[in-house]
């Protein structure tokens, strides 16, 4: 009660989507989604390469997210009270729901792991790189084994670099429960490459 | 603050500092004291440097918004979006004999967008022949009656 009394009397800050302009322009123009497409376009394909870890499949589920998102966008609205829903927290909310279907549909079929070194810049430093990558090779091998929503949510931290809040309101858990999940999901990804070491 | 959510809110703050500063944005990392302890820290590090991210193809991308523009105009496809391999569904109407409607039989002809003027050539090309000879035939037959 009293929390809110001071809220209310220093004023609340307001969630501000900095894609509202741009949402509002595609919601009168349909033709006009191509600006948040091209915005999201890598993101989106690269969290769902991270989680299918196939290049076609990936390339479908980003098709599907978009053409889904051009459809749905006249019922987005944009939420400042949480749990807060900005476009790119709604574009993932899809995306989320288009993999779960996905894996459904491809449960049976194995999928190699995603090779990381193919993505990585090389360095100059050959010796320093090489040591670099397979520490990461060894780290996504653990990650990959952690329980879907502690991998996910990794991936929206350190790949999508999503607030603890934008990754509550796409798994559907609140920001502090995140913050919780990713540091356990650290931790024992550190301790399975401790092991490794010792 | 209990302990357990001190480490918690610690390697968050240090995430966003790390991300914060990949990404251009001015930020100062925690004092040591108020980072994660090492094996924690290196791994965020790690994670917060080496993960890669991905990017589409480029054939890819711009497939994918051809097909955003095309649904963004309810299905009809701009002209000027086209590219060879493009296929194009035509509605074609075969007229109909006497005891058969016309409308009864319209097929979804495809077209392939750049093999067309090739395929519309060969087309005319039989068609023309089929004439040709159809009439010769005609005419033949009608000397000879």
């Amino acid at each position: 009660m009293l929390r809110r009394g001071k809220e209310q009397a220093e004023g609340r800050l307001v969630h501000f989507d900095a894609d509202r302009p741009a949402v509002e322009a595609a919601k009168r123009d349909p033709r006009r989604f191509e600006a948040l497409y091209r915005k999201y376009v890598a993101q989106v394909y690269s969290f769902a390469l991270y989680e299918t870890r196939d290049h076609h499949a990936a390339q479908d589920v980003t098709s599907q997210v978009f053409l889904r998102a051009l459809a749905g966008l006249p019922s987005f609205r944009e939420r400042a009270e949480p749990p807060h829903s900005s476009f790119r927290v709604w574009l993932f909310q899809i995306a989320r729901h288009t993999l779960s279907n996905e894996r459904r549909r491809d449960r049976r079929h194995p999928v190699a792991p995603l090779d990381l070194a193919a993505g990585v810049p090389a360095a100059h430093d050959v010796e320093r790189d090489v040591a670099a990558r397979d520490e990461l090779s060894r780290a996504w091998k653990a990650i990959e084994q952690l329980p879907a929503d502690k991998r996910r949510a990794l991936l929206l931290r350190f790949v999508g670099e999503m607030s603890a809040s934008e990754i509550g309101a796409i798994l559907g858990r609140s920001e502090g429960a995140v913050r919780v999940l990713i540091h356990r999901a650290l931790r024992s990804v550190a301790q399975q490459l401790g092991r490794q070491r010792n | 603050m209990h302990l357990y959510e001190e480490d918690v809110l610690q390697a968050d703050a240090y995430i966003d500092a790390l991300l914060a500063a990949r990404s251009g944005t001015p930020s100062l990392l925690p004092d040591a004291e108020l980072q994660p302890r090492p094996p924690l820290r290196q791994l965020i590090e790690l994670l917060a440097d080496g993960l890669p991210r991905f990017h589409p193809s480029f054939l890819f991308e711009e497939q994918l918004a051809t097909r955003l523009r095309s649904a963004a105009m309810g299905g009809r496809q701009d002209p000027a979006d086209l590219v060879p391999g493009d296929v194009l569904k035509l509605p074609v109407s075969i007229g109909g004999g006497a005891n058969m409607p016309a409308a009864a039989l319209t097929l979804d002809r495809r077209l392939l967008v750049g093999g067309a003027i090739a395929s519309g050539v060969s087309l005319a090309g039989a068609a023309m022949l089929a004439w040709r000879i159809r009439e010769r035939g005609r005419i033949r037959r009608r000397w000879l009656a």
